[in-house]
């Protein structure tokens, strides 16, 4: 009886622990991913978050419209890592092993309610291969057809063996870039001349350098020279300063003339208007006088 | 083919032995029937067979309980750390536990229970029954009024049923323990998710499937031995025992039940 109830218990207590394992004691909210593709999604995948497993895929349907719905449980209490804005992914990788992912960067919003319908991002590693393989492919052509026999880099590294068999040759570089020993030969002389001409040159500068830089050469008298520029300039500066100080007394003579000038004129006009009252007065004078003399001389 | 078909009546020989064998399997499933409604009827249970069902089932389960539990987790233990030690040297360390879960409890553990069960205590059991047939005992009862079937045939074949439950039961709750304990040590912070895993492997339909595999290996071992043994004729002509034959038959079928429950399960 005992070993009955010992069994009894053993699987009583692992049909309880299962139905605990499979999340059927405790609450949970549903999320709806909407996904193009489902491929690679089986039930009972787990949803992570940072690594933790948050939710189950409980079933996969197909729409009447043909898009993909995964229904996700969501235990209630890791819903709260599930947010309005939260973004969800679906990737698979080169082994072909798939993960459904969420993303919360904003964990303060809203948190997501029950029943939600959210478009999961799909990533999917393998979805490159068959355009590397035909971009691969591309390659391989072209390298082909560039190094083939008759190609133009056959030719090119033909033509470039042809030069460098010149180059060891007599004539050496000089007979691969003209061909023939004459050609050669009037460069080189042309060279030689060259050489000459700049000896020559080189001797000319040297004395024109002495001309021009040596201890009688024109350097050093221009300098002199711009020395006594210089003073009769700081002289000429001077008396500059001078006829500018005589300047200011002419002018200000000058200004004084003006005003003089225009005061004459009032003046003067004072005076003729005085002498003509004097007149004035004198012919009053004259007129009144009794005693007024004939001016009218007689001559004898 | 030729020569076989050049004796006269040499087709007649394998059309006889064909019938034979399908003969032999009905009789199987005929017993098995038998037993089902003897089990079913709870006359079986009443006073005398009551204390002979227990005694049965005691003797059928503790003497081998402790030995394989200790033989069992042994060699869970070597094939959890094989099977640890492979996963993590290729890096698919996050696979290692769900694929000891399965291989271990879902399908090794059950099928070595059936056979251990089937040779420590089905088979002796058939052996008894064998005998005491063969000394009369039967007729001895049947004349005392008792049904021999009730008497000693029920709790011989449910004593073999508990057995292979009890083994496997108690030797799949020492290897969970024994994967949580090889992979994670004794911390108790990976418990929630070695409990995610476990939920994860055994969905509705393989915790069905699971429960009856075990289910008919018990069965399985529980009868067949012994209806070969009740049933069987006369094997002059043939070149095997009733014994090989009852345990050719239990092995052919222990493997056609695993074979249907790993279709069930991965295809």
């Amino acid at each position: 009886m005992l070993l009955l109830a010992l069994l009894l218990l053993l699987v009583a207590g692992s049909v309880v622990y299962l139905l605990y394992a499979r999340g059927t004691f405790e609450a949970s909210q549903r999320l709806v991913l909407i996904a193009e593709d489902s491929e690679g999604v089986t039930v009972g995948m787990d949803l992570t978050f940072s690594g933790f497993p948050i939710g189950r895929v409980r079933r996969i349907e197909l729409t009447a419209d043909g898009v993909a719905r995964i229904i996700i449980d969501v235990p209630r209490k890791d819903a709260h890592w599930v947010r309005e804005s939260s973004v969800f992914t679906l990737t698979r990788g080169l082994l072909g092993n798939t993960n459904l992912k969420a993303f919360s960067g904003i964990l303060t919003d809203p948190p997501l309610p029950d029943g939600a319908e959210r478009k999961v991002l799909i990533g999917d590693a393998t979805a490159e291969i068959p355009r590397l393989v035909a971009d691969t492919r591309d390659l391989v052509r072209n390298l082909t057809a560039l190094s083939g026999p008759d190609s133009p880099l056959a030719a090119s590294l033909g033509n470039v063996r042809d030069v460098t068999e010149k180059l060891k040759g007599p004539g050496g570089a000089l007979g691969m870039l003209f061909g023939n020993e004459a050609d050669a030969k009037k460069l080189i002389t042309a060279l030689d001349r060259t050489n000459a001409l700049l000896a020559k040159v080189d001797g000319l500068a040297a004395k024109a350098d002495a001309q021009a830089f040596g201890p009688e050469g024109l350097m050093p008298e221009t300098r002199a020279a711009i020395v006594q520029l210089n003073a009769a300039l700081t002289d000429a500066r001077a008396s500059l300063k001078k006829v500018d100080a005589i300047l200011e007394d002419a002018q200000a003579v000058a200004g004084n003339a003006r005003t003089a000038t225009a005061d004459l004129g009032a003046l003067r006009a004072e005076v003729d208007s005085s002498l003509r009252k004097v007149g004035r007065m004198i012919d009053e004078v004259n007129r009144r006088w009794p005693f007024a003399r004939d001016p009218e001389l007689k001559l004898p | 083919m030729a020569s076989l078909l050049s004796r006269p009546g040499a087709l007649t020989d394998v059309g006889r032995a064909t019938l034979t064998w399908f003969a032999g399997w009905w009789r199987i499933i005929h017993f098995g029937a038998l037993i089902l409604v003897l089990a079913l009827s709870p006359s079986s249970y009443a006073g005398p067979n009551r204390s002979a069902m227990a005694r049965h089932i005691y003797l059928g389960t503790a003497p081998i309980l402790l030995w394989f539990t200790v033989l069992s987790s042994l060699i869970s233990l070597v094939i959890i750390r094989i099977v640890v030690v492979t996963a993590v040297s290729y890096g698919l360390s996050q696979y290692a536990l769900e694929m000891v879960v399965r291989v271990l409890v879902l399908e090794l553990i059950p099928l070595t229970a059936a056979v251990f069960v089937a040779l420590r205590c089905a088979l002796p059991n058939a052996a008894d029954i064998a005998a005491m047939r063969a000394r009369g005992e039967f007729d001895a009862l049947a004349q005392q009024g008792v049904d021999p079937l009730r008497r000693e045939v029920l709790p011989r074949v449910l004593s073999g049923m508990f057995s292979v439950l009890m083994l496997a039961a108690v030797s799949c709750v020492v290897t969970a323990v024994l994967a949580y304990v090889s992979v994670y040590g004794l911390a108790t912070g990976a418990f929630v998710g070695y409990t995610r895993t476990f939920g994860h492997v055994f969905n509705p339909a393989v915790s069905m499937i699971f429960a009856l595999k075990t289910l008919f290996f018990s069965l399985t071992v529980a009868l067949i031995p012994i209806a070969s043994v009740l049933y069987d004729r006369s094997r002059a002509r043939l070149r095997t025992s009733a014994e090989l034959q009852s345990l050719v038959r239990l092995f052919l079928v222990i493997l056609l039940i695993e074979a249907t429950s790993l279709v069930g399960n991965y295809y």
